[in-house]
């Protein structure tokens, strides 16, 4: 057999002066370590599920009441979870307490512990640590100043408040804008790289994070977890249902009926820039929302970038219930309800009564006297 | 032949006035919550919550609470719009993983209308499992036998989730994704010829009227006579159910003809093959099966914990490897 390359020649002269056993034993085990290390080190390689999780996990109903109550689902939809950034790791990498089959029931997953991916920009392992740490020092942060935990932080959002398993949101540019991946596009990627899925990940990744990887409609949606919560509310003494305030606003109905370009929660309640896991309470001087940044907040590059100072005046989350707090707002509101109705039914009466006529034209209430009505006209 | 006509004509025009007419009416019904309400899709349980809420003093106990939440929750589902596909799912609280599905009641199941459709929660080991199958097999496929009840062996039919009416194989059954893994819209259900010659399943549209009617009226019953109704509705259920190896069996006939209700032959392989049969001998060997009887004990003996807590995860790597 001729191998290539001196140095696999003479590698190969090495194994030969061993003994036979060993040279085995040793050209055996560099097979073994090199068919791992390509594995591990090959850039295209998806997670696969070495576990197996799915032989019981792709059944739909497989599920639960747990002891709290609550009902918990098991199925893995492999096809979505492919969809997304998670589909290079492996279940085991989150669910790290698994060390059996049959498992007993998994412990909370903890984000911030590190994955066996590489962060290619530090080449450090990846881990979502960073954002935990903004997020503890947001309004929405267990933890108050001091260090200590703040009252009712149980309340306080985790990770999984708010996310759901991520899932790529690609772009085509390549003519025009639309969404998914351009084929035509991801073409000229795969022409240097080749490997895998590499391509195609990156692309997805990239692209889907040149936009919000939520519509308005679900943010706001998301927010309502908690803030739509009347007994939340009341226990974190907040000022009334804020989302639904921001339903009733312009920016809201464009989001319910499905724009993406108006504003959601995050737009207006974090700081141009910053992370969505920064917001900060209205009463702090570096909050977008504290009222001396308000007008800032609406001025960003991407909203009303000309509007002055007055901008800051349109009161957002007015609440049209509550007439002591909100007196013009909310007989205004009541005014135009009537206003509209008394317009609309008046014409609606007015058709439905044309319409009778239409069928009874001789109908009337008024009994005419008998003689009048049988005397032609220009007799009498 | 002209006043036939002119009949004729007055007859259409008279009743495009009042297909006019009924329009207008219901476009005034129409104009009302557009005007003055905004639709609330959760109204009634949240109506329904306030009662409760009312009554109970804002949940103190934390069964009023999970009441409270259950009614505020029901029938809640999620929407991602990823621009090129949206995805429409059941919403489950908590839920990280997406399911890319919504879990459809079944309308029609007699056990279902007061043992839930996540009854099973005893055998802590299977007890997911055994849910899982719930999904898509009606309760007394496995708990009412027919050797026990004296009768041939069951004829398995499917039926429509929402109807209740007996439907063929539903495609999902030999779709390789989408529905495939139980998300049939429909259930299979045990059941035999009557004296007429007509197939009815076990627990049939007379059985569910008959249910239903006894919740509306069971207020009226005393103690005692709930006792004696309680052993009545349950006379049929075996204290011993059909346990896996009756169907995930290779060595005998499976309890249910997966061939003749419609699974295909790679399924029928899927369903007693080395994996899952190896997989149900693992779960025999970490449970006693008794889970039908008086709660408070412990399902696994210390024994068996001890050989539980070895990692095991070469099992499964072993029973995927082709024979």
């Amino acid at each position: 057999m001729n191998m290539p390359g001196g140095s696999n020649c003479s590698r190969r002269d090495t194994i030969n002066r061993m003994p036979a056993s060993i040279g085995k034993w040793a050209l055996s085990l560099t097979l073994i370590l090199s068919g791992l290390v390509f594995i591990s080190w090959s850039p295209g390689t998806q997670a696969a599920d070495e576990l197996n999780c799915v032989l019981c996990h792709k059944y739909r109903g497989l599920s639960r009441i747990d002891e709290q109550g609550n009902f918990r689902l098991f199925y893995i939809n492999e096809d979505l979870f492919k969809k997304g950034p998670h589909k290079r790791i492996q279940c085991k990498d989150c669910h790290r307490d698994i060390e059996k089959i049959p498992h007993d029931p998994a412990k909370k997953v903890d984000c911030t512990v590190q994955c066996h991916l590489i962060e290619p920009s530090g080449e450090e392992k990846f881990s979502h640590k960073p954002v935990a740490e903004i997020l503890s020092k947001s309004v929405h942060g267990k933890l108050n100043e001091d260090g200590d935990e703040k009252e009712l932080a149980e309340d306080f959002p985790h990770c999984t408040s708010c996310h759901d398993q991520p899932l790529y949101r690609p772009l085509s540019f390549f003519k025009g804008h639309e969404a998914g991946i351009s084929e035509r596009g991801l073409s000229r990627c795969k022409t240097c790289h080749r490997t895998g899925d590499f391509a195609e990940d990156f692309y997805a990744h990239v692209t889907s994070r040149l936009q919000k990887l939520r519509v308005s409609k679900e943010i706001a949606g998301i927010c309502a977890k908690c803030h739509g919560d009347e007994e939340f509310q009341e226990r974190h003494g907040l000022q009334g249902n804020v989302v639904a305030s921001y339903w009733e606003t312009f920016h809201g109905k464009a989001a319910y009926f499905g724009s993406e370009d108006t504003p959601d929660c995050i737009d207006c309640h974090v700081v141009y820039g910053e992370s969505v896991h920064s917001i900060e309470s209205k009463d702090s001087p570096t909050s977008a929302t504290n009222p001396k940044n308000v007008a800032q907040t609406c001025r960003s590059s991407e909203c009303h970038s000309r509007a002055g100072e007055n901008i800051a005046g349109y009161q957002v989350h007015v609440d049209y219930d509550d007439p002591e707090k909100y007196p013009l707002q909310s007989y205004m509101l009541t005014f135009f309800k009537f206003l509209m109705a008394a317009v609309l039914y008046f014409f609606v009466i007015l058709i439905f009564l044309e319409l009778l006529r239409r069928l009874f034209p001789k109908f009337s209430f008024i009994k005419q006297p008998e003689a009048a009505s049988k005397t032609p006209p220009g007799n009498q | 032949m002209a006043n036939v006509l002119k009949a004729l004509k007055k007859f259409i025009r008279t009743l495009y006035i009042l297909a006019l007419m009924a329009f207008t009416v219901w476009y005034g019904f129409f104009l009302y919550p557009v005007i003055f309400g905004h639709g609330d899709e959760n109204k009634n349980a949240a109506d329904a919550g306030q009662d409760l809420a009312a009554f109970y003093g804002e949940g103190t106990t934390d069964e009023e609470k999970a009441f409270l939440k259950s009614l505020k929750e029901q029938q809640q589902t999620a929407t991602t719009d990823l621009g090129y596909m949206v995805i429409e799912e059941q919403y489950v609280q908590g839920h990280f993983h997406h399911v890319g599905m919504k879990v459809e009641p079944d309308s029609n199941s007699v056990c279902m209308r007061c043992h839930g459709a996540v009854p099973h929660d005893r055998a802590k080991t299977i007890r997911a499992f055994l849910n899982m199958h719930a999904f898509y097999l009606a309760c007394e496929t496995c708990h009412v036998r027919p050797e026990a009840a004296g009768e041939g062996p069951w004829i398995f039919k499917w039926y429509d989730k929402e109807t209740g009416e007996v439907i063929s194989p539903p495609p999902g059954l030999n779709t390789l994704k989408e529905a495939m893994y139980g998300n049939y819209s429909a259930k299979l259900g045990p059941g035999k010829i009557d004296s007429n010659g007509q197939f009815r399943f076990l627990n049939g549209p007379k059985e569910l009227a008959f249910v239903n009617k006894y919740l509306q009226e069971e207020e009226r019953l005393n103690d005692t006579q709930k006792s004696k109704m309680k052993n009545v509705l349950h006379r049929n259920v075996n204290e011993e159910p059909l346990l896996c190896e009756g169907c995930h069996t290779a060595k005998k006939k499976p309890y249910i003809p997966f061939l003749e209700v419609g699974y295909p032959k790679r399924r029928l392989h899927e369903l007693t093959s080395t994996e899952v049969v190896g997989m149900i001998k693992k779960y025999q060997d970490f449970y006693i099966p008794e889970f039908l009887r008086g709660g408070g004990f412990d399902h696994v003996k210390p024994e068996e914990k001890s050989r539980a807590k070895k990692p095991s995860v070469e099992f499964l790597r072993d029973s995927t490897t082709p024979d």
